[in-house]
């Protein structure tokens, strides 16, 4: 029997892609290792799940498409040799025509520079708000289309506002490059590569999206606005209602008030409200952002003590992104800020169980609602007071 | 033989078969500029090729982008394919490092996802009953877009395995890697899996 564990061996195992010899040393620890069994069990779950992983089907239209593709590599203009060409040009009955028609691609090249032509297909209307924003290589006049797969540049002196659909506007700011990637009924989706754009959409959530390279943000019903620096970089402020942001099995969902940071390779930090203090914001930062840290348990530590109730938006986004003892403290801090709602357990939230994060979050999103109105914030500051009294917590905002 | 995989693709039979009629004829023909033979090869790879696509690069339009590239690029060099390696070796590398030049044009890191959900499967392969199929479709999905969260390493190695069937040693071959690199990777995607879809448990029984 191996003296080592074989967890490292258990795909193979299981796919039988092992020699016949090492497959049965493997068989027969397996027998008696009860961690390898239980790791066994994982790996042939997680290999059942991916046998589920359906073909997709390509589009109908791809043959076309490519024989399109193809033709037009395979195009060549014939070209006559030198001296003849250029000798019949020259003679003097043909070099006025020739000068006449020169002068005549100009003005047309003049005339479409300024004309945008109308996309084959759907199209969201673009109005020229300042300057001379482009689609493609063509400046906006007024008003033109937007078609899938074009770009909209602007430069430090153009803005432009985009109709989305029937759902809601989107402002482009300067130095700013956006394109449309789809728009249908059950998806409206742009690209940000760089610049800031600021969204008001009415939609349900899963309709509007935008991707960046270092995350995608998925509108659920809001306003905010969205910048992606050269490094690919972004910053999300959302102003009203709710958007996620998402980059592989990161997510974090981001309320009115609220920002969060997405670096490129790494995908969206944790939300934070911007009111949060200074300390608390650059202890976060480092956590997200710092592989390298060491002191990270200091840094935790410093970010727990500054939390005030609301930043609980902050600390249940970091339940997941945080594990062993750093988890209970994170646990701990946020029970002592708004203790948990009935059913919702310390056992349970260590293990991320779903149901009861999200009956927590429930409670907790009293705590995190629109403090932007003066009546709002006198009226909650209140309640929050009173509420914090009778947890014995007077004091802990 | 060509004329017997024309009749195949007019079937529009699984690709399975229509892969197993590709032999070296359809391939020489394609090196010899046959627009008909190079229309078979696209038949009977297209699906996969736009799965790994789709899977890699997050979002339809760039799957459809990159799909009609790779064939672009595979009949432009197909000349160049010497029969050292399988075809489907040389295919599949294409594929790969054509998926993985495009995210870093974009500047993207998947998943694509990771990045956009991808629409609920209405194939009715997987509907046998209304109970049972609405279940399996779900678990589709579910897993679908658990693959599209994983970190590309090991993502290219579960979609080389379960969408196109290449053993270690082919993936290997395919990723530039060894065979234990591969079979590390698969380990860690599995449990990354399990670990994500463990309420789907019950589905299989476990």
């Amino acid at each position: 029997m191996f003296s080592k564990h074989v967890s490292s061996l258990t795909s193979a195992y299981y796919h039988d892609e092992l020699p016949p010899e090492q497959s049965r040393r493997v068989a027969e620890h397996l027998i008696g290792c009860v961690r390898c069994r239980a790791e066994c069990e994982e790996v042939r779950f997680g290999a059942m799940l991916a046998a589920q992983l359906p073909l997709i089907p390509a589009p109908d239209s791809l043959w076309r498409e490519i024989e399109v593709a193809l033709d037009r590599n395979d195009r060549t203009v014939p070209v006559r040799s030198g001296p003849h060409l250029i000798s019949f040009l020259l003679r003097p009955r043909f070099a006025l025509a020739a000068v006449a028609l020169i002068g005549l691609v100009v003005t047309v090249a003049a005339l479409l520079m300024n004309h945008t032509p109308a996309p084959a297909g759907a199209s969201w209307d673009v109005a020229r708000m300042r300057g001379a924003p482009r689609i493609g290589s063509v400046l906006i006049s007024d008003k033109a289309k937007l078609g899938v797969g074009q770009w909209l540049e602007t430069d430090p002196n153009s803005r432009a506002q985009i109709n989305v659909s029937d759902i809601g506007q989107v402002e482009i700011d300067p130095n700013t490059r956006v394109r449309l990637l789809e728009t249908k009924p059950t998806e409206h989706r742009l690209e940000l590569e760089r610049g800031r754009l600021s969204a008001r959409i009415s939609a349900p959530p899963k309709l509007f999206f935008v991707n960046t390279p270092s995350g995608v943000a998925e509108d659920r019903g809001c306003a905010y606005t969205l910048e992606v620096d050269d490094a690919g970089n972004s910053l999300l402020h959302v102003t009203a209602g709710w958007v996620a942001l998402q980059l592989r099995d990161r997510e974090s969902v981001v309320p009115a008030g609220a920002a969060c940071a997405t670096k490129a390779g790494i995908g969206p930090g944790t939300p934070y409200f911007e009111d949060a203090s200074a300390s608390f914001r650059t202890a976060l930062t480092r956590i997200d952002f710092d592989s390298v840290a060491t002191d990270r348990s200091k840094t935790l530590d410093s970010l727990l003590r500054g939390a005030r109730v609301r930043d609980t938006l902050t600390l249940l986004h970091l339940l997941g992104r945080v594990d062993g003892n750093d988890r209970v403290q994170v646990y701990e801090r946020m029970a002592e800020l708004v203790p948990p709602p009935q059913g919702v357990t310390r056992e349970g939230v260590l293990a991320l169980d779903q149901q009861m994060l999200d009956a927590w979050k429930d409670k907790l999103k009293f705590y995190w609602s629109d403090y932007s109105s003066p009546p709002m914030k006198f009226f909650k500051k209140a309640w929050i007071r009173s509420l914090g009294a009778l947890h014995g917590l007077e004091g802990k905002r | 033989m060509l004329e017997q995989t024309a009749i195949l693709a007019e079937q529009r039979v699984p690709d399975s078969r229509l892969q197993d009629s590709i032999d070296a004829r359809v391939i020489r023909a394609c090196q010899q500029g046959d627009r008909e033979a190079f229309r078979l090869l696209f038949e009977a790879y297209k699906d996969r090729v736009f799965s790994i696509a789709r899977y890699s690069l997050g979002d339809e339009a760039a799957a459809d982008d990159v799909t009609q590239q790779i064939f672009v690029k595979l009949i432009t060099r197909i000349g160049q394919f010497r029969g050292e390696s399988e075809f489907t070796t040389w295919l599949y590398r294409l594929v790969i490092n054509t998926c993985l030049d495009e995210r870093r044009k974009r500047r993207r890191f998947l998943p694509v996802s990771e990045f956009e959900p991808l629409p609920p499967m209405t194939n009715t392969a997987n509907q046998r009953s209304p109970e049972t199929g609405y279940a399996r479709q779900e678990v589709a999905d579910s897993v679908r877009h658990a693959i599209t969260g994983l970190k590309p390493k090991m993502r290219l190695p579960i979609l080389l395995k379960y969408v196109e069937g290449l053993s270690y040693e082919e993936i290997a071959d395919v990723l530039g890697c060894s065979k234990g690199t591969v079979a590390s990777r698969l380990n860690r995607a599995h449990k990354a899996l399990a670990r994500r879809l463990g309420h789907l448990r019950d589905e299989f029984e476990l």
